[in-house]
């Protein structure tokens, strides 16, 4: 009993600790396409109270210099909520070694808004992410994918059946049987399967070629147009085969996601409006299918007039989108421009899956420099608990905490 | 010679030149016989870099000085005596810092491209292999060696994976332009060993005859340096034995001639492996990963054991599920010899940037770190852990002229080295398009064209 008070009173007492007024003086703030205006903001919870030139700082506002107002960070790719650790076991909902299903499989289902990584994640301005499973198995269909907010709340999956994902290139050649050919095979059969759900099992629930019914009806939502296919794939050749395929069904609406190798396709990308999410980091030749990765590859897609996304695409970065900004503003130095990059991790990715909530993130410094971290968020008004795990540990064990009681009661 | 020597030059100059040019065969006796180094600096011009700020990797910041390279080596920092007609290189306003030195590197013995037959990173046949040697895994073609040196590696030291409980020799590279690991080789560097603590070793034998728990890896440990130390007896009682490769390894590290880099997440199992190297009289130079190595800053620190560490990488398995952004800054301001490590052929492209945001979580926490101070991350306490701080890590006079000019600062997200020399010899420069190429790389699409 005396543990179930003690908890509620801290509950309680946890939107206290950050409520505050901030009085930014001649702030940078950031609008959704990236311009920069200057202006004297006064941020109350999170919230944006007023903004003009000379203000007068409230008496009850900490003043900060330098500051920078954006909206939030989208993170393009990532397993957020769907795994505490990286290692396999109970604990990683990412893929589904031994179902039956694919297609029908709602990541939006293993979502765990209660997850500690969501506000580990969120203390680096990051307010939504798209969550996507990954293919096992015999096939190259990942699931179906969400896109959720950070709020850390129940009511936090924006969309539970925002896009179908798919591997392609070498994953998907395992996953296929062992050639592109077989993927692409597959791909091609899943397009028919799902596009002519009605004829094929109106009265035969294994009358598709390689998709059950459940999974045939739910890809249908892909083929019609209605959310887009994100597929992972690298090599040139390979998106140049989807491109032939969204030449014949028209109604696809693709992502394709990696594409180490879209600058020596990036016109023809262009022309086919496939939007990509890219690494910006990628250079090295780590498989064969990315033996022309280069570090400019988003300029090429930049001058090409492709619509595109910065992501962390490593293992890590998926499971754990933290250095978002780092990986946009490692573009800057190839040459991208500062609002181009910082759309690319915001409000570009924000507007492809509709997501019209009002974020404000106050930086103590330009977000695309790597030394910058939010000073307080908001989500629609709502303020953003600027704790997480990771800063308890870190309060805990900080060299400068003089509390020298046991570290268990600290 | 042709170049010409500055008119004071230290000693300490003299003698690592003479070191260079006759490979010692002193360390350990007949294990280091095989496999000598053969690297050479490549030709280099003496050059005065001017005016720059810099970073010296000793504590200080300069903010104009100039750096006099001459046959090699760092002449003067700061100020000091310009010899006559001395090509002069202006680099007002620019950062000029020592070469970056990442004390865990894969490339090579896991290259690019990461298929099947080049995984030769861990002999994971058995859980003690301390026979075996990275540095006959290492491919040089590898072209993740190229990019690091345009991140400003210089030297870099490859470890065997952390499969096994002893896993084998680690070797020191200089990131040089050659078809021979030999032709890499830090001359004079001492071998290490990789251990392994934790889930690895349990995970891979789990199955395999263990071991299957940390205490069957504690027992493995513990079972081996048994009988290293009886190997040494009969070692040093000279006469006829019966020569073990196994043993020899350890047997030197007994000796402290082979330093220990020991993969470690927990703190609690860093404080039994200290205890274990007290049963043993053996030292643990550093911790790798060290993932929680914040929660024992002071154990480190009275043990003069160094942590090498990760910036934010973490919960990818239960052992660093506790990671902070602050763990370099904690380790250091509790007094221990913190560093950063890649592990990764992409985060060692960007160590500087890995350094810069664990600095400034650091102070954001209330620490007061110089940018100074946090270089020694960089190049600093990494050479101390692999015995090469007397030859590199930091700029001072006699030491080879292992240097970064930056474009920007090496502390913002848009700081990149411009020009890297090793030994003073230009190997990467931005402006000029210099930049080494892998033979892998050839008879692909060219990537020096850029976009329209």
């Amino acid at each position: 009993m005396r543990t179930l008070l003690l908890t509620s009173a801290l509950i309680c007492a946890a939107p206290a600790a950050f409520a505050q007024t901030l009085f930014l003086d001649n702030a940078t703030v950031v609008d959704a396409r990236g311009a920069q205006t200057q202006a004297d903001v006064i941020v109350t919870d999170g919230v944006i109270s007023r903004q003009g030139t000379d203000l007068t700082a409230p008496s009850n506002a900490a003043t900060i210099n330098n500051a920078w107002v954006t909206p939030g960070l989208f993170a393009p790719m990532s397993s957020l909520g769907l795994t505490d650790i990286g290692s396999s076991g109970p604990g990683n909902d990412v893929s589904s070694e031994d179902s039956s299903t694919n297609v029908a499989e709602h990541a939006a289902d293993s979502f765990n808004p209660r997850s500690v990584h969501i506000a580990n994640i969120r203390q680096n301005g990051v307010t939504h992410a798209l969550v996507a499973p990954r293919s096992s198995g015999n096939s190259i269909f990942a699931g179906t994918g969400a896109i959720v907010s950070l709020t850390g709340e129940f009511d936090s999956v924006l969309n539970p059946e925002a896009f179908v994902m798919v591997d392609l290139g070498e994953t998907g050649t395992i996953r296929a049987g062992g050639s592109r050919a077989a993927s692409m095979a597959q791909l091609r059969a899943a397009i028919e399967d799902a596009d002519g759900f009605f004829k094929r099992y109106a009265n035969a629930p294994d009358g598709g070629d390689v998709l059950s019914r459940q999974d045939a009806l739910a890809f249908n939502r892909a083929t019609r147009g209605d959310i887009p296919l994100v597929i992972r794939v690298n090599r040139a050749a390979d998106i140049m085969r989807l491109i032939e395929i969204k030449g014949k069904a028209k109604s696809l609406d693709m992502i394709i996601v990696g594409a180490a190798e879209a600058w020596d396709v990036a016109e023809a990308i262009a022309a086919a409006d496939i939007r990509v999410i890219v690494d910006p980091l990628h250079n090295l030749p780590d498989t064969f299918e990315t033996a022309g990765a280069r570090l400019d590859n988003v300029i090429f897609l930049e001058k090409a007039g492709v619509d595109f996304a910065i992501s962390n695409l490593t293992a890590l970065g998926v499971t754990k989108p933290a250095t978002l900004n780092q990986h946009a503003g490692n573009a800057i130095v190839e040459g991208l421009s500062w609002s181009d990059a910082f759309t690319a991790i915001s409000s570009v990715p924000s507007a492809w899956f509709g997501v019209t909530d009002k974020t404000v993130i106050v930086w103590d410094g330009d977000p695309l420099e790597i030394t910058s971290a939010p000073i307080s968020m908001s989500i629609n008004g709502e303020s953003q608990s600027m704790t997480s795990r990771q800063k308890a540990l870190r309060d805990r064990y900080n060299p400068k905490n003089t509390d020298k009681r046991p570290y268990k009661y600290r | 010679m042709k170049i010409l020597l500055p008119l004071v030059l230290p000693v300490s100059a003299l003698a690592a030149c003479q070191g260079q040019e006759s490979p010692s065969t002193e360390s350990d006796g007949s294990t280091t016989a095989a496999f000598q180094s053969t690297y050479t600096p490549q030709p280099s011009t003496d050059v005065l870099l001017r005016n720059a700020k810099i970073i010296d990797g000793v504590s200080n910041e300069i903010r104009e000085g100039d750096v006099l390279i001459s046959g090699g080596k760092i002449g003067f920092v700061g100020t000091g005596e310009i010899p006559d007609g001395i090509e002069e290189m202006d680099v007002k306003g620019r950062f000029v810092t020592p070469g970056i030195i990442d004390i865990h590197s894969h490339l090579g013995n896991y290259p690019s491209p990461g298929v099947r037959a080049h995984g030769d990173g861990n002999e994971a046949t058995s859980p003690i292999t301390s026979e075996v040697f990275a540095e006959h895994g290492v491919w040089p073609q590898d072209p993740g060696f190229d990019e690091a040196l345009q991140g400003g590696i210089t030297t870099l030291h490859i470890l065997p994976g952390s499969a096994n409980l002893f896993g084998g020799r680690g070797v020191t590279l200089r990131n040089t332009s050659s078809h021979t690991v030999q032709g890499m080789k830090f001359p004079n560097a001492p071998y290490t060993l990789k251990m392994a603590c934790g889930e690895n070793p349990k995970r891979v034998y789990g199955s395999k005859g263990g071991p299957a728990s940390r205490m069957g890896n504690v027992a493995g440990y513990r079972k081996n340096w048994i009988k290293a130390a009886s190997y040494k007896a009969k070692r040093d009682k000279g006469g006829d034995y019966d020569r073990d490769l196994q043993l020899e390894t350890l047997a030197d590290v007994l000796d402290g001639k082979i330093l220990i880099q020991m993969h470690c997440y927990r703190a609690d199992e860093m404080v039994q492996i200290l205890d274990l190297a007290k049963e043993f009289d053996y030292k643990v130079t550093t911790f790798h990963h060290a993932v929680e190595a914040y929660k024992i800053g002071p154990e480190l620190a009275a043990s003069d054991t160094c942590a090498a560490m990760w910036a934010d990488w973490g919960a990818f398995k239960m052992e660093s599920f506790d990671y902070i952004n602050e763990n370099i800054p904690f380790v250091h301001a509790a007094g221990a010899c913190a560093m950063i490590h890649s592990d990764d052929a992409n985060n060692v492209q960007r160590l500087n940037q890995e350094v810069a945001k664990a600095w400034s979580d650091g102070n954001r926490a209330g620490l007061d770190i110089s940018k100074a101070e946090a270089w020694k991350w960089l190049s600093t306490n990494p050479a101390k852990a692999l015995g090469i701080l007397e030859e590199t890590g930091t700029l001072e006079a006699g030491k080879r002229a292992d240097i970064i000019v930056w474009d920007g600062d090496p502390f913002s997200t848009l700081g990149r080295p411009s020009t890297v020399m090793l030994d003073g010899a230009i190997l990467f420069d931005k402006n000029t398009g210099l930049k080494p190429k892998s033979d892998f790389r050839l008879g692909y699409a060219d990537l020096t064209e850029g976009p329209k």
